[in-house]
Order: structure tokens, then C-alpha cells, then sequence
């Protein structure tokens, strides 16, 4: 397979987002096998550096999922993410990063297929832009 | 001047004067010395000149027979005052009541660590003075004594000259900020000065000083101070645009910081940044060997080492937040980067995001401290396409 496949991480809180991907895997609901998984404790651990990081590293998009709003197993850990992220998303579109390879998403531990569904849209969506050249330096 | 203003003044007290004879700065010492005299505090911190006579340093003292040598309005700002803060409030609140003088930007600086837990204000009197702004270290190092001059201008003008950081030129919290003394002189005639307590503790100790009651001074200062901030704000506006230009999009980014030599000076010299060890000094912030080869094969050339735009991304994403616009990271670039330009246009807009202005009193919650239930919800509407199609019992 020499066509290339968009690599993607994924950033998932332990309490809902790690748990609907594994509900979609024992459900055997399919998705792209092009993410790689990363179990945070909180979606609130993830640090901006995190995402810099991962892109600069050479991954071509980023996926950050935690708990609903309301849901959180820490009370308000994803409300504060929503505010750093408010924060992290207009700067990297402003240095010149696509705004569809940072996504962030909500999934519970009960909506297995919706992370089927999330992950296929994120992997459609970073597909489309081609490889991630940018915080490292144009080739 | 704004009313908000004006009725925050009203709650801390009538605004006191002083006449003038000895000029502004031989009236902050004279004021300064009666509070100690008065036992209204401990201690004071103030600028003195070091012996090489090129710079500046922070010193704290008790006897009020070195007054003489302290200099209130220093042309340069070689320490960020809420750094000297922290030092002496880092793990509680200082033994001594400290009064302590600096430019509005090293108090809102304070603010901002007090926020963070980093500056304890509750035995310090903080005392501002209307700031025309800062020579740049280097011109000041340079030739000291034309930079003096050129600064003695600039404070009877109220604004900033040539030889000014950018950010002095482009700042509009130069005046009253919400510090517990503040010395007005911009626009009174004759090197009058107004005295205005800012806070309950600040007329307190003014109280007890039996000075004249200074209304009459007021509207002649509210009326320079907004005529210069406006022109500030325009400044302001321009050097925006231009940043804004410069560094858009990846190549506008690389350009600018392309001669980024790595020494992190701008990161030391920042007042807010505190944390004792910082990720991109850490270990883990360096790229594996394997991983810079595999990327420079992906990519056809790489630079190194790799992290010079990730780092001020990094810095504007951790900082943008409590950026007071002080200007110490452009001082401390030895390759002349407009850093502090960056960092005061992407902090305007992400500060404004969440209707947050930094360094105002430490009463009000960091933005990433308080969030609301029902909010941003721009932040995952990218996958919003895909909630929608999910099924609905789920």
C-alpha cells in the first residue's frame, strides 16, 4: 500500500472518550485504523504543548475527545480545556495551520458508534488537506 | 477620564497634592520617606542606580538616609518589578509591610503572579506614577547619560521617544492602574503632583499624612492622560496592523522568528513566566535523533534544532493570557525580534475572548481558573457534521 494514509492522534480522557473507543471496538463497529491512541486521565490534562508537539513530531492531525459537558469525572476538567482550546485553536490557524487538523470532540463512554463516526469525519477531513508539512520547517 | 474611574477613586478616597518646589521625583522621595517615618510601613523597594552607572537594581531598605540615592522614575527596566515582588512574596506574605514603587506595567505584572500564586500583595502598598515609558536596555547601556535626558523629555512630554521600547509606544495602562498609591504629573503645571489613593490601605496611610486636598489638580491630569492615551491607542492600532501583516500565516511566523537564536532570554526575562522547570528546558521537549532524521527524510530538508516556532507558539499559548505588554522579551532579544509586538497583539485578542484584561486587582479569576457551563461552543463544532449524524438514542 503505497498510498499515503494520514496519520492522526488521538488524545482521549480516560472516563469517556477512551471508553466509547473501546466500546466501538468490542461492539465491532469499523473505523479507519489511521489514529494512534493516547489515554489522557482528563481531557483538562492536555496541555497545548501536547498538540504542538504531535504536529511537530509529524503527525498530520490531532483529535482531542474528553467527556461531555456536564459529564466530567473531575466536575469541570473539560470546561476548562474548552477554554484552552478556545485559545490554542485562532493561534494555530494564525501561524498557519489548517483548522481541520486540530479537532476537538465530546464522547461518552455509551457512544461507541458516535467515535466510529468522529474518527471516520477527522480522518476524512485530514485526508483531504494531505500531509502536514508546516511547524517544522516547508520541505 | 472614564467614570468608572472616576467613582473607584471616589470609593478609595479624596485625591491629595502636592505643591510644586521639588518636582515630581523629589516629591515621591519626600512622601515616600514621611510614610516610613509615619510607621505606615516597614520598608521600602525602589530603583537605585548600580555602580557601573549603566543599569538599574531593585533594593529594599529601611533607612530612610538612603533615599537620597533612590531613583523613582528609572529610564530603563532591567528587572520586571513583579519579578522583584515575587522574590519576596513567593511562599507568603512578606514579614514587613513593604511599600513598593514601579511603572504601571510592573504592578499589573504583580497582579498577574498574585493570580497565579506567585506574588502574595497582602502586606505590600504598591505605588505607580504615570509612565511616559522605558529606554531600551541596549541604547541605555550604550550612552547613559543622553538616554537620561531623552527619558527627562519623555516625562515632561508624557510620551514615549525614539529610543523607547515598542511596547511603551503602543501601551495604554500607563497611568492609574489598581495599585493602592498612585502619583499623578502628567499635565500639571509648574511640577505639581497629585497623590491618589487607589485602595482602602492606601488612604489609610495618606490619611495620616496632612496633605492638601488636591480636586483643583484633577480635571488639567484626566484631561492629559486621556489626550495621551488616545494618542497611544493609535500608536497602538498601527503597530497592530503591521504585526498582524508580518507574522500571518506559517511563512509570516518564520520570517519573523527565523533569527531566533534559542537562548530563551525572552522567557527568563518575562515576569510571568514562572514555572520552575519549563517543558522547553525539559528533556522531554528534545527531538529524538531517530525522529529528526525520519521527519527530514518525510520532508526533504528539516531545520535544527527544530522547536524555534514551537516555542514562542508554545509561549503565546501558555502566556498570551497574563501578557501585561511590558516589553521585557524584546529587550532581552539579542537578535532585536519584535517579540513583545507579538506577544501584545495575539494577548489582545485572546484576552478579549474571554472579556479578560490582565493585571487588573487580583480579585478577579484567571480565565483558565473559571469557565461558564454554556459557552465556546465553536471549539468542537468541527465534528458538529458528525454529532448530527450520529444516531439519536445514543
Amino acid at each position: 500500500m503505497s498510498e499515503w494514509q494520514p496519520r492522526i492522534l488521538a488524545i482521549l480522557c480516560n472516563w469517556c472518550s477512551y471508553a466509547g473507543a473501546d466500546l466501538a471496538g468490542v461492539s465491532r463497529i469499523q473505523y479507519p485504523p489511521n489514529i494512534r491512541v493516547v489515554r489522557v486521565p482528563c481531557s483538562g490534562r492536555v496541555d497545548p504543548l501536547f498538540i504542538l508537539k504531535s504536529l511537530q513530531a509529524g503527525f498530520d492531525g490531532v483529535l482531542v475527545s474528553g467527556c461531555h459537558p456536564g459529564d466530567c469525572h473531575y466536575i469541570s476538567g473539560n470546561y476548562v480545556a474548552r477554554r484552552r482550546f478556545a485559545i490554542l485553536k485562532p493561534l494555530l490557524e494564525f501561524v498557519g495551520i489548517e483548522p481541520d487538523r486540530v479537532q476537538f470532540s465530546w464522547i461518552s463512554a455509551g457512544e461507541g458508534e458516535r467515535f466510529a463516526t468522529v474518527v471516520t469525519k477527522v480522518v476524512e477531513d485530514v485526508r483531504k488537506l494531505g500531509p502536514s508539512k508546516r511547524i517544522v520547517k516547508k520541505a | 477620564m472614564i467614570s468608572g474611574e472616576e467613582e473607584r477613586m471616589d470609593a478609595a478616597g479624596i485625591p491629595y497634592m502636592i505643591r510644586p518646589g521639588k518636582g515630581p521625583e523629589g516629591s515621591v522621595l519626600d512622601l515616600l520617606g514621611q510614610l516610613i517615618g509615619s510607621g505606615g510601613a516597614d520598608a521600602l523597594l525602589l530603583p537605585f542606580r548600580v555602580p557601573s552607572g549603566d543599569s538599574f537594581a531593585w533594593i529594599m531598605f529601611s533607612d530612610v538616609s538612603l533615599l537620597k540615592d533612590a531613583v523613582p522614575f528609572p529610564a530603563t527596566m532591567p528587572v520586571q518589578g513583579g519579578r522583584a515582588l515575587r522574590s519576596l512574596t513567593r511562599k507568603e506574605k512578606g514579614k514587613l509591610r513593604i511599600i513598593a514603587l514601579m511603572r504601571p506595567c510592573e504592578i499589573r505584572a504583580g497582579m498577574e503572579l498574585s493570580k497565579l500564586g506567585q506574588v502574595n500583595t497582602e502586606n505590600l502598598i504598591l505605588a505607580s506614577y504615570d509612565c511616559p515609558g522605558a529606554v531600551k536596555l541596549e541604547d541605555y547601556v550604550a550612552d547613559p547619560v543622553s538616554c537620561d535626558s531623552a527619558h527627562s523629555e519623555m516625562r515632561s512630554r508624557g510620551e514615549p521617544s525614539g529610543n523607547a521600547r515598542s511596547a511603551c509606544s503602543t501601551c495604554v495602562d500607563f497611568s492609574m492602574v489598581d495599585a493602592d498609591i498612585h502619583f499623578g504629573y502628567f499635565g500639571i503645571k509648574d511640577g505639581g503632583m497629585l497623590v491618589l489613593p487607589g485602595s482602602p490601605a492606601g488612604r489609610a496611610l495618606l490619611e495620616g499624612l496632612n496633605l492638601e486636598e488636591g480636586r483643583g489638580l484633577l480635571p488639567q491630569w484626566e484631561a492629559e492622560i486621556s489626550r495621551l492615551a488616545e494618542r497611544r491607542a493609535a500608536t497602538r492600532e498601527e503597530t497592530f496592523r503591521e504585526t498582524a501583516e508580518r507574522i500571518s500565516g506559517f511563512d509570516g511566523m518564520l520570517a519573523t522568528f527565523s533569527n531566533c537564536i534559542g537562548c530563551h532570554n525572552c522567557q527568563s526575562a518575562c515576569p510571568i513566566c514562572y514555572c520552575r522547570l519549563c517543558y522547553f528546558d525539559s528533556e522531554v521537549s528534545r527531538t529524538d535523533p531517530e525522529a529528526l532524521i525520519t521527519a527530514a527524510e518525510k520532508r526533504g530538508g528539516i531545520s535544527i534544532p527544530p522547536d524555534r516556532i514551537m516555542f514562542h507558539t508554545g509561549r503565546l499559548a501558555h502566556m498570551s493570557l497574563s501578557c501585561v505588554s511590558c516589553g521585557q522579551c524584546s529587550d532581552a532579544c539579542p537578535v532585536s525580534i519584535p517579540v513583545a509586538d507579538v506577544f501584545s497583539f495575539v494577548a489582545e485578542r485572546t484576552q478579549r475572548a474571554f472579556d479578560y484584561k490582565s493585571g487588573r486587582s487580583d480579585g478577579e479569576a484567571l480565565p483558565l481558573r473559571r469557565f461558564l457551563k454554556n459557552e465556546l461552543d465553536g471549539v468542537h463544532e468541527m465534528v458538529k457534521d458528525a454529532e448530527s449524524e450520529a444516531s439519536p438514542n445514543e
